[in-house]
C-alpha cells in the first residue's frame, strides 16, 4: 500500500513545536505518539524513529514525531529545555495527533528519557498504552551518569588534542547546554508505577537489564531485543543508534494489538 | 522578528527543511544561507549546531535554510537516475528555489561541515547562484610543514607519546567506522576548482577545527596547500585549535558562530539592504 511522505508541521503555542506527521496507508486504524529522548540520544535515534514511523504508517497506523521546546527544530534555545515543558509538549503533541489522525485512542512510544516523558504525560495526554525502549526511570542516576560522561568527554583524547578545562565543559551534557531547571527537575524525578499498560523493549546486555516490573508495576510486559544499543558509550557518541529488531518488535506488537 | 517555517519541497517533493525568514531589512534581499548535512546527522546538525548557526544568522537579517539532502534525515530519495554528485547539485538547486520563493534571495552562501563542506564545494563549482561558501573542515592536504609540526614535537615529549599511543590504541580497538570519514580528491584538482570559483567572484571562508589535526595543524598550512590562491582577498582561512571536529562544547560553538557571523557581515553586508 502506498504511504504518503511524512508531512512537516508546526503546532503548539504560536507554532513553537516542530513535528512530522506520518499519515497511515488507507486511513488510520490506530495512532502512535513518538516521544523523542533528549540531548544526543535524540540525534542518535532520529533514524530509528523515522524508520519506526514509516513502518507503522505502512501498517495503517498513523504516527507523529516531534521535538520538545528547546530541542531539534522546535523553537527555544537548548538550555531552555525544561522537564515540565517537555511533558506539556507531549500532551500538546497528543492533541495534534488526535486532530490529524482522527484516532481517539493513542499509544505512546519513547526511548530513554523519551520513555520517561511518555510515562509522565500518559495521564494528561490520555495515552492508552506505552511502549518504552530502554527507558530511564531514575532521574538522579541519569544526572550522575551524564555528569560523569561529560567529565570523560572533556578529557577524551579521541576528541580533544588536550583536555579541556572544567569551566569550558560546565553546564553541559554531551554537547548540549543544560539549564539549572532541567538539571534540578531531572535530579528529583523518579518514575512512579505506570497507570496504563506498559511494554518495555530492552536492548541492554543481559547482565545490565533492569527489573522493570519492580519499577513500573507487576503487569509490565518485557521484550528482550537481540541487538544492544550503545547509548552510554562515549566512543559511539556521534554514531546513529541502529535497531532493526526494535522496529520489527514494535510493529509486530501493534499489528496484533491495533 | 524572525520566523521559521518547515517545508516539504523539491522536484520530487522529497526534501524536508526549515527556513528561517527574518523581516526584510531593505529593498534588496540579502544573500540566503543554505546549510548542508554534516555526515549522516539530520538537518539540526551535530549537537544542534545548524539550528544555532541559522538562528544567529536570522537575527542578523540573513534568510537561511537547513535541510536534509535526498535519503538523509527526513528527506526521501527522488527516485531518479543520477550520480550522487548530480543528486546533491539538484537538491541544493531545489533548496535555492525554495529560499528564493520565500525570501526573495537570488544569491546564496553555502555552509557545510565535513561531508557538508565537500558537497558545498561540489555545488559551488558550477552553480551560478552561489556567491560564497563557508567550509568547516573542508579540503586541505598534508604538507612538509604539517609533517614537521606534527612529528618533531613528539620526538621529545613523553606526554605526547603517551597521548599518541592512547589515541592509536583507541582507534585500533574501535569499530573503525568513523562517522565523519571523508575521502578527498587530488590537491591539484581542488586547487584548480577553487581558483575558478574565485575567478567567478565567489568569496570563500575555510574554518578548520582542532579535530582534524591529522591533516591540518597550523593557519599557515592553507597557504602551504594552495599557494598564491591563499593570498587572494576573496578567500580566508582560520584554525580553531583545541576544539573538536563537531564543536561539542558551547564555548567553541560560540566562537564559531561569532566567526561565521562576522565573515558574512564583512563579505555580504546587509546594511542598506544590499550585498556586493
Amino acid at each position: 500500500m502506498r504511504v504518503e511522505p511524512a508531512q512537516p508541521c508546526q503546532f503548539g503555542s504560536g507554532g513553537s513545536l516542530f513535528g512530522l506527521y506520518h499519515a497511515a496507508a488507507g486511513g488510520a486504524r490506530a495512532a502512535v505518539l513518538l516521544c523523542p529522548p533528549l540531548g544526543q540520544d535524540m540525534v542518535r535515534s532520529h533514524r530509528v524513529y523515522r524508520q519506526l514511523a514509516d513502518a507503522l504508517a505502512q501498517q495503517g497506523i498513523a504516527a507523529l514525531r516531534f521535538d520538545y521546546f528547546g530541542t531539534g527544530d522546535s523553537t527555544g534555545a537548548s538550555d531552555a529545555c525544561d522537564w515540565e515543558r517537555c511533558t506539556a509538549d507531549a500532551v500538546a503533541a497528543a492533541a495534534e495527533l488526535r486532530a490529524r489522525s482522527g484516532c481517539t485512542r493513542l499509544i505512546g512510544f519513547g526511548a530513554r528519557l523519551g520513555g520517561a516523558i511518555a510515562l509522565e504525560a500518559a495521564g494528561a495526554a490520555r495515552l492508552a498504552e506505552l511502549l518504552l525502549w530502554d527507558p530511564l526511570l531514575d532521574g538522579h542516576a541519569c544526572v550522575a551518569r551524564l555528569d560523569a560522561m561529560q567529565e570523560a568527554l572533556r578529557a577524551d583524547p579521541m576528541r580533544f588534542s588536550a583536555p579541556r578545562s572544567r569551566e569550558d565543559a560546565a553546564g553541559q551534557w554531551l554537547g548540549f547546554p543544560v539549564g539549572a531547571d532541567l538539571r534540578r527537575q531531572l535530579d528529583g524525578w523518579r518514575a512512579a508505577a505506570a497507570t496504563v499498560p506498559v511494554r518495555v523493549f530492552d536492548s541492554q546486555p543481559a547482565e545490565a537489564r533492569a527489573d522493570w516490573r519492580a519499577q513500573l508495576g507487576a503487569g509490565t510486559e518485557v521484550a528482550a531485543l537481540s541487538s544492544t544499543a550503545s547509548w552510554d558509550v562515549l566512543d559511539r557518541l556521534e554514531h546513529a543508534i541502529l535497531a532493526p529488531d526494535l522496529v520489527r518488535a514494535v510493529v509486530d506488537r501493534l499489528r496484533v494489538a491495533a | 522578528m524572525s520566523a521559521e517555517r518547515a517545508f516539504r519541497f523539491g522536484r520530487a517533493h522529497h526534501l524536508v527543511g526549515v527556513a528561517g525568514l527574518p523581516e526584510p531589512a531593505g529593498a534588496a534581499a540579502p544573500v540566503g544561507v543554505i546549510v548542508l548535512n554534516a555526515g549522516m546527522v539530520h538537518r539540526v546538525g551535530p549537537f544542534r549546531l545548524h539550528v544555532e548557526i541559522t538562528r544567529r544568522l536570522n537575527a542578523s537579517g540573513y534568510p537561511t535554510l537547513r535541510f536534509d539532502l535526498s535519503s538523509l534525515g527526513d528527506s526521501s530519495a527522488a527516485d531518479e537516475s543520477r550520480t550522487q554528485a548530480q543528486q546533491v547539485n539538484a537538491d541544493v538547486a531545489d533548496a535555492m528555489d525554495l529560499l528564493a520563493s520565500q525570501a526573495g534571495c537570488s544569491r546564496f552562501v553555502l555552509l557545510g561541515l565535513c561531508s557538508g563542506a565537500q558537497n558545498a564545494h561540489g555545488v559551488a563549482i558550477d552553480e551560478a547562484r552561489v556567491a560564497g561558501a563557508i567550509f568547516l573542515d573542508g579540503y586541505a592536504y598534508r604538507t612538509l610543514g604539517f609533517r614537521l609540526r606534527h612529528y618533531l614535537p613528539r620526538l621529545w615529549s613523553a606526554a605526547r607519546w603517551r597521548r599518541f599511543i592512547s589515541r592509536s590504541l583507541q582507534a585500533r580497538s574501535g569499530p573503525g567506522d568513523d562517522v565523519f570519514a571523508v575521502r578527498f580528491p587530488p590537491r591539484d584538482q581542488v586547487q584548480r576548482e577553487l581558483a575558478l570559483m574565485l575567478d567567478r567572484g565567489l568569496r570563500l571562508h575555510f574554518i578548520y577545527s582542532g579535530g582534524v589535526t591529522r591533516y591540518f595543524n597550523h593557519p599557515r598550512q592553507f597557504r602551504e596547500c594552495f599557494g598564491r590562491l591563499a593570498d587572494r582577498p576573496e578567500v580566508s582561512a582560520r584554525l580553531f585549535a583545541g576544539t573538536d571536529h563537531t564543536y561539542a562544547l558551547q564555548v567553541d560553538r560560540q566562537r564559531l558562530l561569532d566567526d561565521i557571523a562576522a565573515w558574512l557581515r564583512d563579505n555580504f553586508p546587509i546594511s542598506g539592504g544590499s550585498n556586493p
